[in-house]
């Protein structure tokens, strides 16, 4: 018998380049609102540390390391990695360990540090998440495969740059309004149209940030519940799905079939359909990305996704409310950590409250989370109800 | 037995050879661009897969005849993986055979952008010491 579960805690730490911490002081500043809140270590059964990779501290087994230092030392945990989609992957095992009646009540910490590297480094670590045979000795770096699809989607839709420069715009725009970000500064259009180019088509702008930051949140059993809160989030439907591991293989760049596979499959748990959602935190590791999400999680039909941009559909007060914390984009990356701030977000969105009303979404029933691994070859969705 | 030959693949690589790898750098040391076919049910790889991949059955090298492709989509990588920082800026090209293999690699001869359709030709590559040895597309 699977049982209910849901989210009903979560903590976040400032997103950012962190030379004041490290990982363990991260996950402690993601843990710490859980805490005062009266989710002590007693009453945490077990844990799943979320973090994508270790050549960027260079500290192996971190999990043990985390766990011990946020007072978990005697509770069971593991560490489970999928690239970017980690944090999604984490909170999928956990639901998991709760649904079948392992654990009654567990924490969910993901957490990044990628700024001990350069840029240069950092992007090298990267690009290693591509084929090392066949796609490394290239120089295919993350940016890269997200420069492929959006030279196959700019000359199949006949799309100019400007909408992707919008995308980076309007993430930049409530960015600003999320002292959690790690670059909280509103962008002109023009600036973002013509910035440095990284990997063209794509610029800096369009491009998401290389950030340290943690994201935690405690999920419980559908009976245990009342015991930490009257507004519960609850995991309605989960989707996973997988794509062609070289981005050569793929039927088609316009698209991420395993993220179109994952969001059918959530929305056919959740019993609910894209225009029941009420905002997503779609992974907008690249401008390009956030664009084909749209598309893939079913906000728009392919090859449509610029209307959303165009008509400002994707603001709070639109259609479809996406990244309205500022994304990956402005509120900054930290893989691991990624796809549980999503979750976090939504419950805080849920809630109302965001810290500034004006990013506030109103009256939201449904959220959804689209995590997006390396460049497809893993993803997340998950569909979050409100419970009260 | 010859000694073999020691070679890598493309402008930066990890250097993890098997005897099947070995073999396919060999042919393309002599500009013979090798895709792999399964013994059992015939599907062709390209990369080359030593085992196929529906039914893990040996693949057999088999050269690939073709010269021309098409731009299937590009890059320009203008800021790259350390590696590869003293190349850039770089395209990377996926090009697509009439057959529908396709083939990611540089285009080395640019003199204007890029475009998705354009026609690419294969060429061959090796680094002055020899050891580097890679395919590219040409315009
Ligand atoms: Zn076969």
């Amino acid at each position: 018998m699977v049982r209910r579960v849901a989210v009903v805690a979560g903590g976040h730490s400032k997103f950012g380049k962190r030379y004041d911490a490290t990982m363990r002081e991260l996950c402690a500043e993601a843990y710490k609102p859980i805490y005062d809140e009266g989710i002590t270590q007693d009453r945490i059964d077990a844990s799943v540390l979320s973090y994508a990779a270790s050549q960027f501290t260079g500290q192996g087994a971190g999990s043990a390391l985390m766990a011990d230092y946020i007072g978990l030392q005697e509770k069971p945990h593991l560490r489970v990695e999928s690239a970017c989609t980690t944090g999604t992957a984490s909170l999928r095992a956990a639901w998991g360990m709760v649904a079948a009646g392992l654990y009654d009540v567990m924490l969910v910490m993901g957490v990044e540090q990628m700024n001990r590297v350069s840029s240069a480094t950092a992007t090298e670590y990267m690009s290693r998440a591509g084929d090392m045979r066949w796609e490394y000795p290239y120089g295919i770096s993350f940016p890269a495969f997200y420069a492929l699809m959006a030279s196959r989607y700019m000359s199949e839709y006949n799309m100019p740059h400007d909408i992707l420069a919008k995308i980076a715009v309007k993430s930049h725009f409530y960015g600003a309004q999320n002292p959690k970000a790690h670059l909280p500064k509103e962008i002109p259009f023009e600036e973002a149209n013509n910035a440095i180019p990284i990997c063209r088509p794509l610029n800096l702008y369009d491009c998401s940030l290389i950030t340290d930051g943690a994201a935690a949140v405690v999920i419980a059993a559908e009976d245990r519940v009342k015991e930490f809160t009257d507004r519960p989030m609850w995991i309605k439907g989960i989707g996973a799905g997988a794509s062609e591991n070289m981005i050569q293989d793929r039927p088609s760049l316009t698209t991420i079939p395993g993220a179109k596979r994952a969001a059918k499959a959530a929305y056919k748990m959740a019993g609910i359909e894209p225009k029941d959602i009420n905002m997503a935190q779609v992974h907008d590791c690249f401008t390009i990305a956030e664009l084909i999400a749209y598309e893939d999680c079913g906000f728009a039909e392919p090859g449509k996704g610029p209307e959303i941009v165009e008509n400002k559909e994707n603001y709070i007060d639109g259609r479809i409310p996406v990244n309205c914390d500022g994304g990956l984009k402005s509120k900054g990356h930290p893989l691991g950590a990624t796809g549980v701030s999503m979750t976090y977000e939504i419950m805080k969105q849920m809630r109302g409250e965001a810290e500034k009303s004006s990013r506030q979404i109103k009256d939201v029933k449904y959220g959804l989370a689209h995590n997006v691994g390396q460049s497809g070859q893993f993803v997340n969705v998950f569909i979050f109800e409100r419970g009260w | 037995m010859a000694e073999k030959k020691e070679l890598y693949l493309g402008y930066s690589t990890d250097k993890a050879i098997t005897p099947f790898f070995q073999n396919w750098l060999e042919f393309l040391d002599q500009e013979k661009l090798m895709k792999s076919k399964c013994g059992k049910c015939g599907a062709e790889y390209l990369p080359p897969r030593q085992h196929c991949q529906k039914d893990m059955s040996e693949c057999t090298l088999a050269e690939v005849s073709e010269r021309e492709a098409k731009l299937y989509s590009y890059v320009i990588v203008d800021f790259a993986p350390e590696s590869l920082s003293s190349k850039q800026p770089y395209v990377v090209a996926i090009g697509e055979f009439p057959s529908g293999l396709r083939l990611t690699a540089h285009i080395t001869n640019l003199t204007s952008m890029p475009e998705v359709g354009m026609k690419l030709k294969l060429g061959f590559d090796k680094s002055p010491d020899g050891k580097m040895v890679t395919y590219r597309w040409l315009v």
